[in-house]
């Protein structure tokens, strides 16, 4: 199965840059074992302040917005881009916040906050993602003292 | 082929958490997802000092899995020592991230030269139930922080006995088996509950020797301190429930200990006279009274199953149906447990089965003939079933929905008593 990750990153070896901070998405393909750069894509330059809910006055919560069950669509600015990559299987950002992750999630996005290199956040997910579409067990060492299968 | 298993009795091993708030200012630290402390809000309690609810977890979701949840434990454990005051943290391990592997034991060995002690269990729940995550606490307590002392105190026993909050009565339990102790002339020394906690830890390997009450739970405990410290030690299976069986016990270990027989039988006599001056005044409800059972079944843990049958047969002449065994027990264990339910007066045998699936228990209750209404005691779920049979049904094992017990007791001479006035209260409240 084929799929993007795209990663905020300045130079293309450190994953660097906050979500809101972005200006361009590096988007990786991955298809079986191949991984490569397919494009840097742009964000639209509209929205030039990083997505910050106290910002917006669209959202009612500061900081205490730990979700509201009918879901915070996040401030119009996020979802702009979140449209960017929805395409995307997945993000890799140094730090995302909490309105643009509802975001995410609602596409079904998942968000990796992580700070480390592009090369190590490539191949950790991608096998990550080999796995868990090969079902394949994502144990790596063997217990022997267990008891039952993959949980 | 996939099992389901109906109404389970036991939680998953990293309910061992039960066990760290039993001991008094232990923490639990916990590296899993986000939630699984949830289990103990069951209406037994808590440790009265850290609630459940704000045990600190690493919480690890999908981005902790793919890239490591090491460094989330590690800022955990090193901000819970910062924050809060307690003597000892056991940090414990849920499923996911033993199934990624992440290393947790070498994140607990940086803290070896923190303040307060740190160990750690690996409690994921896969590898079993709280029974066993209830061992590893203790495992993990004797590899990793008792270190070996070559003072030896006389008279001084380490009582293990009972899961804390598995089990409702475990307080008053321990409380009683310490208190029989003491009247031998014995130091106990237990390590859960009130007032109990790092300062009798730290007495364990000065003890002159173990005493494990219980079929099974610990038996792995108190071999590996024999192990670690030389301590000798003495199993005895049964938990004592009634004079027959407590008169048993003080004897044995009284001869273990090296107790005279002359102060033993002492206190036993004494016991007993005022033990059955309490049946002598109820004979006329016990002789004639026609609504209390013929036959009865236990569906509990082992340790209960085995205690209430020896106790029901022993001394209140009732007769054992098939009795229940649902904690999983480990097969090695089983034929002498079941040796023990052959070993009952008047050379009664009862039949035992070890059964974790409440659909089969409960069908084989059903189609069993109790000659009148059955005696069931068990957990709540039996009391739906215990009702349409129109039997008795007295709530004595995991869950527990209809009782609150702080620190009432089942065992010896005065925790009897007080199971016969909660099986005959039961019974002739039958027809008001």
């Amino acid at each position: 199965m084929s799929y993007k990750i795209a990663i905020g990153t300045s130079d293309g070896v450190n994953v660097d840059l906050k979500f809101g901070a972005v200006r361009a998405f590096h988007v990786y393909g991955v298809d079986g074992t191949e991984v490569a750069l397919l494009e840097v894509r742009e964000v639209p330059s509209e929205s030039p302040e990083s997505v910050d809910c106290s910002v917006n006055n669209d959202c009612s919560g500061k900081e205490g917005c730990s979700g509201n069950g009918g879901g915070c669509g996040g401030p119009s600015q996020a979802s702009a881009k979140v449209d960017v990559i929805s395409d995307c299987r997945c993000v890799v950002c140094s730090k995302i916040g909490f309105s643009a992750q509802k975001v995410f999630e609602k596409k079904a996005i998942s968000v990796f906050d992580v700070e480390c290199t592009v090369e190590e956040a490539l191949s950790k997910i991608t096998g990550y993602y080999a796995k868990v579409d090969g079902h394949i067990s994502l144990r790596r060492k063997q217990d022997p003292g267990t008891q039952s299968e993959d949980a | 082929m996939a099992k389901i298993l109906d109404k389970q009795r036991y939680k998953c091993a990293l309910a061992a958490m039960q066990t760290v708030q039993a001991i008094d200012r232990a923490l639990p630290i916990l590296h899993s997802g986000p939630g699984c402390a949830q289990k103990l809000s069951d209406g037994t309690g808590s440790s009265g000092y850290f609630s459940p609810n704000i045990f600190p977890c690493t919480s690890i979701n999908e981005k902790d899995v793919v890239f490591g949840g090491v460094k989330k434990l590690n800022s955990t454990i090193e901000n819970s020592l910062k924050v809060i005051d307690a003597d000892l943290y056991v940090v414990l391990t849920g499923c996911i991230p033993e199934i990624v592997g992440d290393d947790s034991e070498e994140v607990v060995t940086r803290f070896e030269d923190a303040d307060k002690p740190v160990v750690y269990a690996p409690t994921a729940g896969f590898k079993g139930n709280n029974y066993k995550g209830h061992e590893q606490v203790v495992d993990a307590i004797i590899d990793q922080y008792l270190k070996k002392s070559d003072k030896k105190e006389e008279g001084l026993v380490n009582i293990w006995a009972d899961v804390p909050y598995q089990d409702l009565f475990w307080l008053g339990n321990l409380r009683e088996i310490e208190k029989l102790i003491s009247e031998l002339g014995l130091k106990p020394n237990t390590i859960f509950g009130y007032n109990r906690g790092i300062m009798n830890i730290d007495k364990i390997p000065e003890a002159q020797f173990n005493l494990l009450v219980s079929p099974w739970v610990g038996l792995s405990n108190v071999k590996k301190l024999e192990k670690k410290f030389g301590t000798p030690f003495l199993h005895y299976k049964t938990l004592p429930i009634g004079a027959t069986e407590t008169s048993k016990f003080l004897r044995e270990v009284g001869k273990f200990a090296g107790v005279s027989e002359i102060k033993v039988e002492s206190v036993i006599k004494e016991h007993e006279d005022y033990y059955y001056y309490l049946i002598a005044r109820y004979a006329d409800l016990f002789l004639e009274n026609r609504v209390i059972n013929k036959q009865f079944s236990v569906v509990a843990d082992a340790q209960y199953t085995l205690a209430i049958t020896k106790f029901l047969v022993n001394d209140l002449g009732l007769l054992p149906a098939t009795q229940f065994i649902t904690d999983d027990t480990p097969k090695v264990y089983h034929d002498a447990i079941r040796e023990e339910f052959e070993n009952l007066n008047f050379g009664i045998k009862a039949e035992v089965l070890f059964e974790t699936d409440g659909y089969k228990i409960h069908n084989n209750i059903k189609e069993h003939d109790y000659h009148g209404y059955p005696l069931v005691l068990g957990g709540y779920y039996e009391k739906e079933l215990t009702e349409e049979l129109k039997g008795n049904f007295l709530n004595i094992s995991w869950p527990f929905q209809d009782r609150v017990v702080m620190d009432t007791s089942y065992a010896g001479y005065s925790g009897s008593i007080k199971l016969i006035e909660d099986i005959y209260t039961v019974a002739v409240s039958r027809f008001n």
